[in-house]
């Protein structure tokens, strides 16, 4: 796709079962996309390096870092975000997890190791301490020290296997 | 009905689990988005400024230069003089860069656009011309005052200080033994998730500002001096906040570049840190001790003589002068020693300024206390117990003044030490890890002991409010951001009210909403918040009371209150709690609240922690579990005060183990996370945290000390004991890298 500098494209995007419409600058990051076009301010931006996992969204399916994403790279693609996890407030079972373990604290990581814990768990239902550990590495949380994260991923895995 | 005790789920939490949280970049107003323009030398002259290609571009309203910003900011940054005294400090004047830049990273120039893209895109057109001058970006260096940071202060000493008790230099030649030591640890980024944040509104007359911060009243009195707007023209809120570690209780010239910006342009400013940013905003920690320690044969530590230089960076933050004047009184830690002679210095150099991080302080006194501790166990080949055991304040001591004056209220710190041995299990897991190492593993152990100083005053304010239906809003001078203290203070109320816990909104934060307020920082919020909570909370019970004896005819002491019902108790007649809340609204003198302003003092906890690192072979160390046991006073929740104890020890190990911030000869900061190694779960360790059942009590309403910092003041002794113990190799500073252990 060739653009001239200041042109803007046209995506389409399905962002929590929405569908929606915009003209998007083509460098514009879809973190920013997410939180300054649709609003939905509930995914965080923690870095500018992609290490932090603060900005981690649902892209068919497949979790990625939602600011190492253009969001003209998701036109046509369905988006899960922090807000669509929970329907007719009713939390998840991740969700509910985290808020019954203390596995959050200040809650800027909160948003990102939710979705990303919602993606392992719907990659696998059952897995150790260890496995917990290793998929959470891209994400990064400077208050709780991780523990009680692991203990909510893997009692919300006990929950929906249940 | 009891909540205090309980862990009890915190109460805020859905809006963080459903992405409703509200951090200062999510605000949604119209505004104007700021950037920096930054030095790109440690030390230099600005000549010039280029800003017309930047004021070409579409959507760019404004580039400000640092004499145009400080037409406005009229005062200078820092100290907090509430806890630092000016007098014996030098200090330049801090403002936005202006003729000369101190510090690689400073910001010279400010950019304001339509968008945060624009605004970017602009800084990077705007190009100032600095020429350098000779720059000191060592602290060995700055000492010998051969090059100035500040030509004006003539000399890069900001502070020079000697703390005496005793006679040190007696005890030494009278000590069995004498050793020299060096104590070190490094600089570090405390790096809260959220990156600093504000947004900062002027409509002519008022300004409110939305402010990532641990402190908004003290953000709006220093606004107000700085600015020279009264404070009741000021209006500070703190959002949700997303970690600060002492690193949001400063106020950076670029937060003061956007008020300047807001009042100038008459619009609404933001400006959110990126990452780099927020790396290059605060720095924490670097110092070291020298110095000579003298004892007895029998393990007695008698004498610590030496001097602490402390780096302060370019200038002096509202903070930083905490350090050199705590440090050295509290050196002498939880053990008997008494005399001491040691001198503090602090030092300005050509780098980012300095802020603290939890513990700050804390965590260096104790870093050179258990280092010290763990010399003599080594010189004498002691158990690192049995050393400690020897030097603890016994309990017949207690309350015990220090040789510096500093009075520790209760505790028993021998016992502590002896259950916590036995709790964590230290002597199983160091036998454990002597039969791993025969077989070839380089597993180690290693154990600390910390007294810490909390609780801060000078005071606190709270107000309990009963509203006509009978639920009740608290409003706290504390502002919790992250820590959970709104949940126990909520618990304490309750149990005070005697009503259910859903009925109480805790709420903080917004300078008009709360008449005044400290903040939360220094362990504080449980011990000083919660108890002007209690206070507040008994006032208004008997304000109902009052209400409950109007209505039912009776003299207030004939009106009992128990679990939510008002008994005249002689006739035995009754009143509900809403009812008497209803009634409350009807009569004369309409409405419930109480206010209170708790003056406070310090408070002392105390604890042992354990570590148990692993080494592989290319000199990485893993602590693969960390054991807490602590006396901090009454529990009110154990699930948020172990959290403390998780989050803080995982910083614990960062400080250890990963983390240093890397400043070139530049003076030129490395800012990202493959930089600065910040753990993740794969690093964090394993945590068991246990509270001493016999707790000893602070003097505050609520009994508790404080915890939030004791994991990173303690935990890094405690880590690098243990590579010791796994590598027979000794280390006395922070972080222990890969390449030392290697060495
Ligand atoms: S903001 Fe995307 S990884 Fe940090
Ligand atoms: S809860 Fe604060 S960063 Fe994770």
């Amino acid at each position: 796709m060739q653009v001239e500098p200041g042109q803007r494209v046209r995506i389409r995007v399905k962002v929590n079962g929405v569908y929606y419409e915009d003209e998007v600058e083509p460098r514009k990051l879809l973190v920013d996309f997410l939180r300054e076009n649709l609003n939905l301010t509930g995914t965080k931006i923690g870095c500018d390096t992609s290490t932090c996992g603060a900005c981690t969204v649902l892209l068919n399916g497949k979790s990625v870092k939602s600011c190492t994403v253009l969001a003209v790279q998701a036109d046509g693609k369905e988006i899960t975000t922090i807000e669509g996890l929970s329907s007719d407030s009713k939390l998840s079972p991740v969700q509910q997890a985290f808020k019954d373990n203390f596995a959050l604290q200040c809650g800027f990581c909160t948003a990102g190791m939710i979705v990303q814990a919602h993606y392992i768990l719907s990659e696998k239902r059952e897995m150790t301490e260890e496995e917990v550990r290793d998929m959470i590495h891209g994400n990064i949380c400077r208050c709780t020290g991780y523990q009680n994260i692991v203990n909510a991923i893997l009692d919300a895995s006990r929950r929906m296997r249940a | 009905m009891s909540y205090a005790g309980k862990s009890v789920k915190r109460l805020y939490d859905d809006k963080f689990v459903t992405g409703r949280s509200t951090y200062v970049d999510d605000i949604k107003v119209n505004s104007l988005y700021a950037t920096f323009v930054r030095s790109n030398v440690a030390h230099g002259v600005i000549k010039r400024m280029h800003k017309e290609d930047a004021l070409k571009m579409r959507g760019v309203v404004a580039v400000f230069t640092g004499e145009e910003l400080n037409q406005l900011i009229k005062g200078g940054i820092g100290p907090w003089t509430t806890y630092i005294d000016p007098r014996p400090w030098k200090i330049p004047l801090w403002r936005f860069a202006q003729g000369e830049t101190k510090y690689n990273g400073e910001p010279v120039a400010m950019v304001v656009a339509q968008d945060k893209y624009t605004a970017r895109d602009a800084a990077e057109t705007v190009n100032v011309d600095i020429e350098p001058l000779e720059a000191v970006i060592d602290m060995e260096e700055a000492k010998k005052d051969k090059v100035l940071v500040h030509k004006e202060l003539g000399t890069n000493l900001g502070y020079v200080g000697d703390f005496n008790a005793g006679d040190a230099e007696k005890a030494l030649s009278n000590a069995d033994r004498r050793v020299e030591v060096e104590i070190a640890n490094n600089r570090l980024i405390p790096s809260p998730m959220e990156p600093r944040g504000i947004v900062s509104q002027y409509d002519g007359a008022n300004l409110t500002i939305w402010y990532s911060t641990q402190i908004p009243h003290f953000a709006r009195a220093e606004f107000s001096r700085i600015f020279n707007i009264p404070e009741s023209r000021i209006r500070v809120i703190m959002p949700d906040v997303g970690g600060g570690f002492g690193s949001k209780a400063h106020i950076l010239p670029e937060e003061l570049a956007v008020i300047a910006a807001s009042i100038r342009l008459g619009k609404t400013v933001r400006w959110t840190a990126t990452r780099t940013e927020e790396m290059i905003a605060t720095n924490s920690r670097h110092n070291v001790f020298r110095g000579e320690i003298g004892f007895k044969n029998d393990g007695t530590l008698v004498a610590i003589k030496g001097t602490l230089d402390v780096e302060l960076g370019a200038y002096l933050t509202y903070t930083e002068g905490l350090q050199p004047t705590i440090i050295p009184p509290m050196i002498p830690g939880p053990y008997r020693v008494r005399d001491l002679a040691i001198r503090s210095r602090a030092i300005y150099t050509n780098t980012i300024p300095i802020t603290m991080y939890r513990g700050a302080s804390r965590p260096e006194a104790t870093f050179i206390i258990e280092r010290i501790m763990s010399t003599v166990a080594d010189e004498l080949k002691m158990d690192d117990v049995e050393v400690r055991m020897r030097n603890l304040v016994r309990e017949d001591q207690m309350p015990y003044t220090n040789p510096f004056g500093l009075k520790y209220d209760t505790g028993d710190y021998p016992t502590l030490l002896k259950e916590g041995v036995k709790v964590l299990e230290y002597n199983k897991l160091k036998e454990w890890a002597e039969s791993e190492r025969k077989k070839g593993k380089k597993v180690g152990v290693g154990l600390a002991y910390y007294l810490e100083i909390c609780g801060f005053g000078p005071y606190e304010y709270s107000e309990t409010r009963v509203n006509e239906d009978g639920s009740v809003i608290v409003a706290i001078g504390g502002t919790p951001h992250g820590q959970g203290t709104e949940t126990a203070i909520a618990q304490l109320v309750a149990d005070e009210l005697q009503i259910p816990i859903e009925r109480i909104k805790v709420t903080w934060g917004d300078s008009e909403a709360i008449p005044a307020g400290t903040g939360t920082y220094g362990s504080r919020t449980l011990a000083i918040a919660g108890s002007a909570a209690m206070a507040s909370s008994r006032q208004a019970l008997e304000k109902m009371k009052r209400v409950a004896a109007r209505s039912m005819k009776a003299d207030v002491e004939e009106i009992e209150y128990r679990n939510g019902e008002f008994v005249h108790k002689k006739e035995g007649k009754k009143m509900s709690w809403d009812a008497v809340a209803r009634e409350a609204y009807s009569g004369k003198e309409p409405g419930v609240s109480a206010s209170v302003t708790l003056e406070g003092d310090v408070t002392f906890p105390y604890g042992v922690h354990v570590a148990v690192v692993e080494v592989d072979d290319y000199g990485i160390a893993r602590v693969k579990e960390y054991r807490a046991y602590d006396d901090i006073g009454r529990v009110i929740n154990p699930a948020l005060a172990e959290g403390q104890v998780h989050g803080g020890g995982t910083q614990a190990v960062g400080q250890a183990l990963y983390e240093l911030a890397i400043i070139n000869e530049n003076g030129q900061l490395a800012v990202t996370y493959a930089d600065y190694f910040v753990p993740t779960a794969v690093e964090a360790p394993r945590f068991k945290s246990y509270f001493a059942e016999k707790y000893h009590p602070s003097a505050y309403l609520t009994k508790s000390k404080g915890v939030g910092e004791a994991s990173l003041i303690v935990g890094p002794a405690a880590i690098v004991r243990a590579i010791e113990d796994a590598t027979g190799k000794r280390f006395n500073k922070t972080p222990v890298t890969p390449e030392d252990i290697l060495k």
